[in-house]
């Protein structure tokens, strides 16, 4: 914590002997590309990226999409005959090089489980994106709004938040998952936003509140900058971090959502189909074909669990206080290989 | 335990703790980084060891290592020797018991020292109880002992008080009694009256040095401060860049310096009373003395005092040639001075006016304040709080004048209302020979144009997320629809006349020194070229030699510019420096104004005494005849 | 404090009521009220939805209907509750609600209790193991547990942690040895991470570890502890003492004798009461009174002891005992409550298959006190291991960030400086600057809890609040909808106005400006 400060300092110095520091002509680095550097560093969260953005290129490009035929064999609606007994998979740790024709097994009447997981974590990520988007946008606005201007806005705008956080959201996401739920995943997506924004909205406003009585902010304004451009030229880019983080917390817990949902009868309703309405409607095969339930569920888990750790190294990667501490251990071990190198 | 120490107690004078090629290293990105190095040096009995350096130089972290306080990636090597003892690489267990009670740490932030769940008491009471073996009353009943002892007041009922009930001087003050509570054989103080004002701070070195002599342990005082090294030290190590540069006793270091550091530092060190001929208020005891009576006694005779009667003579003239009917508060305030020295109570609210400083509204001017009140408006349910009362003052085109106060005066309250961010409630704000009162940011827009800005924190003013060159250029934007090469060409005459690299245009703040962004922070300020500049505390978070720099170029643009300045600023120093006339600020009321000079020899309000007499200045000589005259004054006006 | 508690009740009690407006013309849009009649093919067809119509007063404009309902769940404050009724069933709401509340309050506070225990302790020393392989490990859990979806969790805990464990206390026969070998590595690996230290002390917390979990998982099988499970007087002692050191450590440190004393002579007399509190239970019928009353007497003789020994800081010992007479007393409760599993496991209601999957409680099952409360927490147990998955990971991390945050403050510094042991720094100065902030998390928690037992009280068939929602939500019965929003948006306040009360007790600052 004071290394870093002491580095500074250690700069400041440098004012001693007089702009030493500035005959390095090269450009810095701005405050983006010092996050992403911090962000690349972080193991979990780009192991998460990679995973994360195979499992939609699978999802996508097998089932195609969008009209777009996919390469996957089988479709998702079409029932074949089945090939094992009861369906198991063709893909087993027995017979680890060959997929077979139904690597994830297949239903009662002979669907393909591998097509189905893919068209469900499709549909799910696509509700998982609306989501974060809607809430990014309905939660920053609303939450710089309120930071921003404080007074009766604040409190009216934060009342509102009050109603949204008095109830779970599962709760309020049934009653609205009656009204619009059924195949239409990206419906169900946008009616989800309009609930999970809150808590985004009160950190955007905490982070406003805060990033208000900065300096920078009255200087902007006595450089005549209206309150618009403050809100978002100077205010808005410093408060990026926190809205980053959030969404992409709030989308992890999105997909989970959506499953519960789904899985209760309220979100996607056959013949729509997604990850949750699978295990849903598998439930009660699990005795006799768990690979009908072990699949979807270890999709809808990869996926949350890369997004939050994508959302831990953005946070990590956002904070200016974060830093690695390196173990003792390693800092012995380097110690010591130094010394080899020196001898 | 309490015989073994009596006994252990070593005389004066003789080594407490010898330090040798000591040193500080910290794992920064998978390598050791020197924080300090080569540190030999010894703390005798009864002694106070200075170590003096500017941010980054090491002063504070070497001494943490004594105690094995240093962060997790920090080692220290080296020997340190408490009475025979090594410190260095001492097993936590054994470490445990010579902190807080061989060795106490004051350290510099009281508010966030003291931990806010518990009262002062019980965190006196708890570092007692960890190294004697004695039951809850005993050390209840020497813990209020030395609360006794470091002066504060009602200890019965402090002790029961959380921190955040304590002002900032009591905290301290509770902080050192904590430290002193096993009688040490030494005390460690970093920075322990940096955060303070310097009223607090003249008490708390009042304390510290009357606590030296009684206890008779080592001292090692880390500070920037060359003031209050000058008031306390015995004898200095300067350090810089984690090296000692220079060691010797107080009086070979300030009066024959022999590193050109060392003598580049003390050089950059403003010194109270240097812009007058006569020396500045509080240099000796009869100074004292001849105001002390004022405050005391209504009858005493001032055949003794040499400027004061004609003074206040002049001062009503001006008056009369004033004579607008809001002023008629200060009228009333004359004609009882106009025959005598003012005798003014320390809560007086009143304004005084040194002769020729009298607001004069009808003269051309650059700022105007007409009985003006400033309000924090009220948020939510937090009520409007009323920052600054009755404030009449004015500035002439070109003029730098001075505000000088402590925290929570009201002095940046003013900046910011001149730049129609706070409102002026009551009274009027002319700038530019625009009344802004009432103003919305709309309307505000167009007058912006003439008025700068220079904020303290030059790390917080420059928004983060932009190159500096874009917030230099802002203004010059949002004005005059300025854009491409011919802003580029802007922007770089900008950062040549604040004597920085145009190259510097394409990075971001964080990159830059402090004493470059405040560079960066001054040609925005510059940038429209405004008739008005506000400077608030533009110097206070840079180091001394960085500040030196900044005011010679502060002074330079001003010849240069122009421009009519309102310098806020906490230390006197600096405003005498560079400042025409100093107006001083209390509680949010004006208390008095007057030219740098008349302010600085001859003050007459009573809290203007107590802020210049309370001011270090960097010399020993002349700061032990200082001190008797502060402590006079601290006597006189304990209670204000 | 009271102004601003009331001002708080009173604008939250407005939102409440703005909510329930929205969602009630929210929910007339959304709930089909005909959907059984939709596909019905008799001839007067005409006339059910007439009758329909009528029932459920679909006539009158909704806002209106709004206002009548609101009506009828105001007489709640004279006593005449009217929460309507649900139409499909023809039951009164209020008279589904009675036994739905306890239920979910019952599931809901004890997942809490445990959550927040097991969060914060593995909050703590992640917080205070920062970057270590433990560290990195319970972050990696929580991700995990954030991620996984409550339904699937149940369904697994239905299979692995119900039907096979009945199958096994039934037909213990171990198939393999390697869990058992997996399970103690393991262990040893956890509290190796959890206690650290030197190399030297690690492998001791390893071995030790490992060889105490094998060896009471040889002494569960070989005894056949699964099927006669008890804790027994020797249980009681044991565990106790063992407690009583822990205990003593975390307050005060084991240097102090005087409070080790203490806490181990209060196990003693627990261990001395455990025969005549037996006698006591057998030959009086027991409740929930007599037990809270034991429990206060317990605790005062606890206090009773430490205030005995006297010493500098009697109150110090009295809490030290009073936590360890706290747990050596739930352990004779416990001890007492496992004593009514044999009878409890033969009743044919049961059929040697104990650990329940569905519902609050066992049909048919009569039994005294002991066997009632016995049939409870085999039920309770899969739905709150549910539940406090979940809620666990958010305690941890939320534990663990607010804790390096203060670990890094000023005031911990000068603790340290001041000589106090890193023990005395945590436990005194930086738990509960740590713990502070958690008051304003744990509402929030719970209604996500609330949120979660909907789930789960689905799955298994828990007949609480949450299933009541679901399945009048898929009924299409609105009244019942409308009680349960009511009632769990006053269980969210209620939840929250605790929390600012403990925030304000807690913390000075507080508790002084308001």
């Amino acid at each position: 914590m004071s290394t870093d400060n002491d580095k500074q300092n250690a700069l400041a110095l440098d004012e001693v002997g007089d702009n030493a520091i500035e005959s390095k002509e090269t450009e810095g680095l701005s405050q983006g590309k010092i996050v992403l550097r911090k962000f690349l560093r972080h193991k979990g969260a780009m192991i998460s990226i990679v995973v994360l953005v195979l499992v939609a290129i699978f999802a996508f490009s097998a089932q195609g999409f969008a009209g777009i035929p996919g390469w996957w064999k089988f479709s998702h609606t079409a029932s074949g005959p089945v090939v094992n007994p009861g369906g198991a998979p063709t893909w087993s740790f027995a017979n680890f090089f060959s997929l077979g024709d139904h690597p994830f097994g297949q239903d009662e009447i002979g669907r393909d489980n591998f097509s189905r997981v893919m068209k469900g974590t499709q549909i799910s990520l696509v509700v998982m994106f609306i989501i974060g988007i809607v809430c990014l946008i309905i939660g920053t606005v609303v939450g710089a709004v309120a930071g921003y201007y404080r007074g009766w806005v604040d409190s009216v705008l934060m009342r509102i938040t009050d109603g949204f956080v008095i109830l779970p959201v599962i709760v309020v996401g049934s009653i609205l998952g009656v009204l619009v739920g059924g195949a239409n995943g990206p419906l169900l997506g946008v009616a989800l936003g309009c609930i999970l924004w809150v808590g985004l909205a009160r950190l955007v406003r905490g982070d406003f509140m805060s990033l208000r009585e900065r300096e920078f902010v009255d200087s902007a304004r006595v450089a005549g900058a209206s309150d618009f451009r403050i809100m978002f030229k100077h205010m808005l880019p410093n408060a990026m971090g926190v809205i980053i983080v959030n969404t992409t917390l709030i989308m992890s817990q999105a997909i989970v959502l959506e499953a519960s949902l789904s899985y209760l009868g309220f979100g996607i309703k056959p013949p729509g189909i997604s990850l949750g309405q699978l295990i849903s409607e598998y439930q009660t095969s699990f005795a006799t074909r768990p690979w009908l339930f072990w699949w979807p569920g270890l999709f809808i888990i990869v996926i949350a669990l890369c997004v939050n750790f994508i959302g831990d190294g953005l946070r990590d990667a956002f904070d200016p206080r974060m830093k690695t501490i390196p173990s003792w251990r390693k800092m012995k071990k380097a110690e010591r290989m130094a010394q080899k190198e020196a001898k | 335990m309490a015989e073994k120490k009596a006994e252990a107690q070593p005389k004066t004078g003789s080594p407490i703790l010898e330090v040798n090629d000591l040193g500080v290293q910290f794992w920064v990105s998978d390598e050791w980084w020197m924080a300090a190095e080569h540190l030999d040096y010894t703390v005798n009995a009864g002694e106070v060891l200075a170590i003096v350096g500017e941010s980054g130089s090491g002063k504070s972290q070497s001494s943490m290592s004594l105690l094995g306080l240093l962060p997790s990636n920090g080692r220290a090597t080296g020997s340190a020797k408490l009475n025979g003892r090594e410190l260095i690489g001492m097993p936590p267990e054994k470490m445990q018991a010579v902190r807080g009670n061989d060795i106490s740490v004051i350290f510099q932030e009281p508010m966030t020292a003291l931990n806010p769940v518990y009262t002062a008491g019980y965190q006196i009471v708890e570092t007692l109880r960890v190294h004697l073996d004695i039951g809850p009353s005993e050390a209840k009943q020497r813990a209020l002992e030395l609360m006794r002892l470091v002066e504060i007041p009602d200890p019965e009922d402090r002790f029961h008080s959380f921190p955040h009930q304590l002002s900032g001087g009591q905290r301290q003050r509770i902080m050192i009694a904590q430290a002193l509570a096993c009688q040490p054989k030494l005390l460690i103080a970093d920075e322990p009256t940096t955060a303070l004002d310097v009223t607090v701070q003249a008490e708390i070195l009042k304390l510290m040095r009357e606590l030296k002599s009684k206890l008779d342990a080592g001292i090692i005082l880390i500070t920037h401060d060359m003031g209050v090294v000058a008031d306390m030290a015995d004898r200095i190590i300067v350090m810089r860049a984690g090296k000692v540069v220079e060691s010797g006793t107080a009086e070979e270091i300030f009066y024959n310096p022999q590193h050109p550091y060392t003598k580049q530092l003390l050089e950059a060190v403003p010194h109270l009373g240097e812009g007058t001929d006569s020396e500045a208020f509080g240099g000796s005891i009869d100074d004292v003395e001849a105001s002390l009576s004022d405050i005391t006694s209504d009858q005493a005779s001032h055949a003794d005092d040499p400027v004061g009667a004609p003074d206040s003579a002049v001062g009503g003239d001006g008056l009369s040639e004033a004579g607008a009917a809001d002023m008629a508060v200060a009228e009333a305030r004359a004609q009882v001075t106009a025959q005598d020295r003012p005798d003014i109570e320390m809560d007086s609210t009143e304004t005084y006016y040194h002769p020729g400083s009298q607001a004069d509204f009808s003269k051309p001017s650059a700022l105007q304040l007409r009985d003006a009140a400033i309000e924090y408006p009220a948020i939510g349910r937090k009520k409007a709080f009323r920052a600054a009362h009755h404030i009449n003052l004015m500035i002439a085109p070109g003029e730098v004048v001075g505000l000088v106060g402590e925290s929570g005066s009201g002095k940046t309250t003013i900046g910011r209302a001149a730049l129609g961010l706070l409102p002026t409630v009551e009274g009027d704000m002319v700038v530019n020979g625009t009344s802004i009162k009432g103003l919305s940011n709309k309307q505000m827009r167009p007058l912006r144009k003439e008025v700068g800005i220079v904020f303290q924190d030059p790390g917080s003013s420059l928004n983060p997320r932009l190159p500096v060159g874009e917030s230099i250029g802002e203004p010059l934007y949002l004005h005059e629809g300025m854009k491409g090469p011919e802003l580029s060409k802007r922007v770089e005459e900008l950062l040549t006349a604040v004597e920085l690299p145009t190259s510097m245009r394409n990075r971001y703040p964080h990159e830059l020194s402090g004493g470059q962004r405040q560079r960066i922070g001054i040609a925005r300020a510059l940038t429209l070229r405004p008739k008005l500049l506000i400077a608030d505390e533009p110097t206070s978070a840079l180091d001394v030699s960085v500040q030196a720099k900044v005011l010679d170029l502060f002074e330079g643009l001003q010849k240069e510019y122009g421009f009519a300045c309102l310098f806020i600023s906490h230390d006197l120093a600096v405003v005498e420096r560079i400042a025409e006339r100093i107006a001083v600020m209390r509680h949010g009321y004006l208390v008095e104004i007057g030219k740098s000079s008349q302010v600085v020899s001859n003050p007459v309000h009573p809290y203007t005494q107590r802020l210049l007499s309370a001011v270090p200045v960097p010399d020993p000589q002349e700061q032990r005849k200082r001190r008797e005259a502060r402590d006079a004054v601290l006597e006189a006006t304990m209670n204000a | 404090m009271i102004r601003f508690i009331l001002r708080r009740l009173l604008s939250t009690a407005l939102v409440l009521l703005v909510v329930t407006f929205v969602l009630y013309l929210l929910l007339n849009v959304a709930l089909d009220f005909f959907w059984d009649l939709r596909a019905s093919t008799s001839p007067n067809i005409e006339a059910l939805y007439e009758s329909r119509r009528r029932l459920l007063d679909l006539d009158t404009p909704a806002i209106v209907r709004y206002f009548k309902w609101l009506a009828g769940v105001g007489g709640c404050a004279i006593g005449q509750c009217d929460f309507g009724i649900a139409w499909k069933s023809g039951q009164e709401v209020t008279e589904q609600l009675q036994g739905a509340i306890v239920n979910t309050i019952k599931l809901i506070t004890a997942s809490t209790i445990v959550a927040i225990i097991l969060g914060i302790a593995v909050g703590m020393i992640s917080a205070i193991r920062q970057y270590s392989g433990f560290d990195y490990f319970i972050t990696f859990v929580s991700f995990l547990l954030y991620s996984l979806p409550v339904f699937w969790v149940a369904v697994l805990l239905k299979q692995y942690g119900a039907i096979d464990i009945n199958n096994f206390i039934n037909d213990p026969t171990l198939e393999s040895w390697w869990p058992i070998i997996i399970g103690c590595v393991a262990m040893g690996l956890f509290w190796m991470g959890a206690l650290g230290g030197s190399a030297k002390r690690r492998v001791i917390t390893f071995v030790a570890a490992a060889v105490i979990t094998f060896g009471t998982i040889y002494y569960i099988l070989a005894s056949g502890w699964m099927q006669h499970p008890t804790i027994g007087l020797l249980g009681v002692v044991v565990i106790g003492a063992g407690a009583a050191i822990v205990m003593t450590y975390l307050s005060t440190g084991l240097k102090n004798r005087r409070v080790l004393y203490a806490t181990l002579i209060t196990v003693a007399v627990g261990a001395l009461l455990y025969w005549p509190l037996m006698n006591l239970f057998y030959y009086v019928d027991m409740n929930w009174l007599w037990m809270f009353g034991l429990f206060i007497v317990a605790i005062a003789v606890a206090v009773g002891i430490g205030l005995a020994f006297r010493g500098p800081d009697p109150w110090d010992t009295a809490r030290t005992t009073s936590f360890t007479a706290i747990i050596v007393a739930v352990l004779i409760f416990a001890d007492r409550v496992l004593q009514g599993w044999q009878e409890y496991s033969d009743d044919p209601a049961i059929n040697n298959r104990p650990i329940a999957t569905i519902g609050a409680s066992a049909p048919n099952i009569d039994g005294d006190f002991w066997i009632t409360n016995l049939d409870s927490f085999t039920h309770l147990l899969l739905p709150s291991i549910a539940l406090v998955l979940i809620s666990f990971a958010s305690y941890t991390r939320y534990t663990r960030g607010s804790m390096l945050e203060v670990l890094g403050q000023d005031y911990i510094r000068t603790a340290r400086a001041k000589g106090l042991n890193e023990r005395t720094v945590i436990m005194r100065h930086a738990m509960r600057n740590a713990l502070l902030p958690l008051a304003s998390v744990v509402p929030v928690d719970i209604i996500t809890m609330i949120g979660g037992a909907v789930i789960t009280e689905t799955i298994f068939g828990w007949n609480g609040m949450g299933k009541l929602f679901i399945d009048s939500l898929r009924q299409a019965e609105l009244d019942p909808v409308m009680a349960y929003i009511l009632i769990t948006g006053l269980l969210a306040i209620i939840a929250n106005l605790v929390a600012d009360f403990l925030y304000a007790v807690l913390d000075p600052r507080i508790r002084v400006n308001a």
